[in-house]
């Protein structure tokens, strides 16, 4: 860009590009409210399955994703980026580095959503939490990311203010750190254009998918929105932010430790102990530089609580810094920052502040109604899994007794979902009007000397001041502030091979539970089954054996899933027997009467694609998993009929239930049973 | 309060942000440093000085071996209780008991032996065919320890020993009651509907 030179000697005029910022807006008004409508349609689903409309596209295990991806790089993505693209240009005192760089960074972005909810409907997945998209998708969401960071570092670089203020280093640290944990995290072998198999194993895998996991929570959901809240709370509230030196502590050792505590996701499971602990600890250390960003927040309203009892926005800014304090919750800065830009970028008022206001109520009754009764509902299921009779028998033996127990909670957290997503539904209304009351302004001016050597020279700056006017120093120094924690827990586990025991009988799934692992991931099944029985006599009573390191080493991906509205499934391989699988896949009510598990009657009579065996095979193999030479041509094949015939042959001698008529079709058909290896634990 | 006058305000701004330079809150320091200590007396303790099944074996399988050294002792004398007593048990008639049995029955037999227990995956538990003996007793120590060959759960990982004893009373009244379309007797029906060898 040109810039003028009106303001008198040295100083350049330069226009804040707004457009871009209005776009990323809307996108985040959009898409929050499609990923929230996911969200209640999938918490309604765990109490009605039947919700689904017997569509396999939106069925329970294939919507969570959709909905978490929706909510998480959709709807705070762009709103994160909406902040940065405001905040960055004022603060750096110059307009964003390259206008196409914005925009393709902008379509992109939306081009990766939409592909996002395609293929996740479609049962494209890798299973990974919040990086289930396949591959040609991590491609593009890795282009996109660079895009940003080059635009992000051209604006620093041109930037018209000596230092950088704390918003900035917060940019900085997601910018790198996002960057490492998609690419580290996401690096799979294709296997066809849309599967692709993950280039770790097992516990590895489960180590690397929770370092990234825990720090997209860190690096994509809190520390962008820390740095936004370093700019628009101040701001807002006009008052000068608490403490100069809260803020250079809780950044250093805020990005420090986060990046150490992704194996708290992992306690006791077959995670080496070593590695466990030392998420354990960082957890714990990780508390106060935590409430650093919370106290700063907080303490930088002394004095203006009178202004947030009539300012809706200020009071949605205390909710989300005490939340953030509490549970790290973002919706809340959402708001506020759409609130606050919108009547700023229409150069007008807001249309209704009592409705921002109903907006604020209705939001935090839902947030309590949803919060609330799970939590209940986490620890109720807990104490019962675990509760043992004076004869030492389990109290609850029976897991349907405990799903029973926790429907009201369900039910009530999609009451909480209903009343969150008609606060956006008003917010989204007001934000419309007001700006259809304003006037958008698509290239604001604005006024600020260059940056010359000589005034590098003069100001005598030392310490961390000094490091603020260093962008790329700055940015190294950052960098290893983050590499340092994943390096120390990952590279080990690599590297010392009695971190995971091998043990002689685990084999390589055979072709059919290879093709049946998979459907097991297409249909989301991890979304509520583990498979990973951890070391307690409630977990060894209720589901055998606890699972073991050693069990995992041919697992690409790791399935350990996260959460178990159902079961854990690791021992339940020849628990029941081949029909029962049958009758329970078709309708899970006549096996397990009050189950909340959906129906998946499309299991029965869908064709097998066994066409895709050779490449996936081939794509096994070249991660490790030792298949035999030329396995792929003819003995998988094989192998497949005679197993799929095993089993159908057990369904065949089922007597008819009900009115059902005996379907006789091709023995592959038949994939009732998501398979399990045998594995003899010595 | 005026700002402007407040000794702790930093004389740099940046587009209208000013910055104190407050001290930190000395309880949130303390927090800090407590946490970081928190953190090396737990790593030494459990790893760096571990002693004993501590150090061998590591914290997760000492802490569950000794779990389960009182868990087992306690279910093992309660289940030898229960299984030497089983010869004297006798078929109970106590409405409770059967409302009881029948709770457990339809949850968890129906699915196999049918709603009305004329047999299903599992054999028909009305007609006089017994493939496991035929006594009350039988009953008990077939639900009790399953025939996993053929595909009958063992229970005792589940039920406890009062329930078991429930629904062996409560299948017992459904001897004789004839439901419509029961499956045949074992010798005329397949041989194998158990888990397949591949499980």
């Amino acid at each position: 860009m040109r810039a003028g030179n009106r303001g008198g000697p040295g100083v350049e005029t330069f226009k804040y590009d707004n457009a871009i910022v209005r776009a990323f807006a809307i996108a985040t008004v959009i898409w929050g409210l499609v990923g929230m409508a996911a969200g209640l349609l999938a918490a309604t689903q765990m109490f009605w399955p039947a919700l689904n409309m017997k569509l396999q596209f939106i069925t329970f295990g294939r919507l969570r994703p959709l909905h978490t991806n929706a909510v998480i790089f959709a709807f705070v993505g762009n709103g994160m980026f909406m902040g940065v693209y405001y905040s960055l240009q004022r603060l750096c005192k110059a307009r964003m580095f390259n206008d196409l760089l914005s925009w393709v960074n902008f379509w992109g972005w939306q081009a990766i959503i939409v592909s996002a909810a395609i293929t996740l409907p479609l049962g494209l997945t890798t299973s990974k939490e919040y990086a289930e998209l396949e591959w040609p998708i991590d491609i593009a969401i890795a282009v996109v990311w660079v895009i940003f960071t080059v635009n992000m570092f051209g604006t620093i670089l041109r930037r018209r203010e000596r230092h950088m203020y704390v918003a900035i280093w917060f940019y900085i640290a997601t910018a790198l750190t996002v960057a490492v944990l998609h690419i580290v995290n996401s690096m799979e072998v294709p296997a066809s254009l849309f599967k692709s198999y993950s280039m770790y194993a097992g516990v590895q895998d489960a180590l690397v998918q929770w370092w990234y996991g825990h720090n997209a929570v860190a690096f994509f959901l809190t520390t962008p929105y820390l740095g936004l809240m370093y700019y628009f709370l101040p701001k807002a509230a006009s008052r000068p932010v608490f403490s100069y030196r809260l803020s250079i502590i809780h950044f250093w050792g805020l990005i420090f430790i986060y990046i150490w505590v992704g194996p708290h996701h992992l306690l006791y499971t077959a995670l080496p102990d070593w590695a466990q602990s030392l998420g354990m600890v960082f957890s714990v250390m990780l508390v106060a530089p935590s409430w650093g960003g919370m106290l700063n927040g907080l303490l930088t309203l002394r004095g203006a609580w009178d202004k947030v009892r009539q300012d809706p926005m200020l009071k949605f800014m205390v909710a989300a810094v005490t939340a953030y304090g509490m549970a790290t919750l973002e919706g809340p800065t959402m708001a506020i920052k759409s609130v606050w830009l919108f009547p700023r970028l229409y150069n007008t008022k807001l249309w209704s502040i009592k409705l921002a206001n109903y907006h604020f109520w209705i939001a935090l009754l839902g947030m309590v109604f949803y919060v609330v009764p799970i939590y209940v509902a986490g620890v109720t299921e807990g104490m019962m899994w675990k509760q043992f009779n004076k004869d030492g028998f389990l109290q609850y033996p029976n897991f349907l007794e405990v799903v029973q127990s926790i429907i009201p909670m369900y039910v009530l957290r999609a009451v909480g979902g209903i009343l969150y997503l008609s606060g956006v539904v008003l917010m989204a209304f007001n934000l419309y009007k007001t700006a259809k009351s304003g006037q958008f302004q698509p290239d604001q001016e604005a006024q600020a000397a260059p940056l010359t050597r000589e005034g590098a020279s003069d100001e005598h700056s030392h310490g961390h001041r000094w490091l603020e006017a260093k962008p790329m120093t700055f940015t190294v120094l950052a960098l290893v502030a983050v590499l340092i924690g994943g390096m120390v827990e990952i590279i080990p586990l690599w590297l010392v091979k009695q971190n995971v025991p091998t043990i002689a009988s685990v084999k390589p799934y055979s072709s059919l539970e290879l093709l049946g692992r998979d459907i097991y991931i297409r249909e989301g099944c991890l979304g509520c089954h583990s498979q990973m029985v951890r070391p307690f006599r409630s977990e060894t009573e209720r589901y055998g054996e606890y699972s073991k390191a050693g069990e995992f080493v041919y697992d690409h991906p790791f399935t350990w899933g996260s959460k178990r509205t159902g079961p854990d499934l690791h021992r339940v391989g020849g628990k029941y027997p081949d029909a029962w699988h049958y009758n329970h896949m078709d309708d899970p009510r006549s096996t397990s009467p009050g189950s909340i598990m959906p129906r998946y009657p499309w299991l029965l009579t869908q064709t097998l694609d066994t066409a895709c065996l050779p490449s996936r095979i081939k794509a096994l193999r070249s991660v490790g998993v030792p298949y035999p030479a030329g396995y792929e041509n003819g003995p998988a094949q094989k192998e497949l009929e005679a197993q799929a015939a095993k089993v159908v042959g057990n369904r065949r001698r089922l007597p008819r239930r009900r009115n059902e008529r005996l379907i006789v079709c091709e023995a592959s058909n038949r994939l009732t049973k998501q398979e399990k290896r045998t594995g003899q634990i010595p | 309060m005026t700002e402007d006058k407040d000794p702790l305000l930093l004389d740099h701004e940046v587009d209208g942000i000013r910055e104190l330079d407050n001290k930190l809150p000395r309880w949130w320091v303390w927090l800090f440093y407590l946490s970081i200590l928190f953190g090396v007396i737990y790593l030494s303790v459990y790893h760096v000085f571990a002693k004993g099944d501590y150090a061998t074996k590591g914290q997760m399988q000492a802490e569950y071996q000794a779990e389960m050294k009182v868990g087992e002792a306690l279910k093992v004398a309660a289940m030898t209780r229960f299984e030497s007593g089983i010869p004297a048990l006798k078929p109970l008639n106590d409405p409770q008991v059967l409302e009881q049995g029948k709770k457990t029955f339809l949850t968890l037999c129906a699915p196999c032996h049918r709603a009305d227990a004329g047999g299903l995956v599992g054999p028909n538990l009305t007609d006089n065919y017994w493939i496991h003996g035929s006594n009350f007793t039988d009953n008990v120590t077939t639900i009790w320890n399953g025939v996993p060959a053929k595909g009958m759960i063992t229970w005792k990982n589940t039920l406890k020993p009062n329930e078991v004893v429930d629904v062996a009373c409560y299948i017992y009244t459904l001897r004789g009651t004839h439901p419509p379309n029961p499956k045949p007797p074992e010798n005329l029906a397949p041989v194998k509907t158990g888990p397949s060898e591949f499980e």
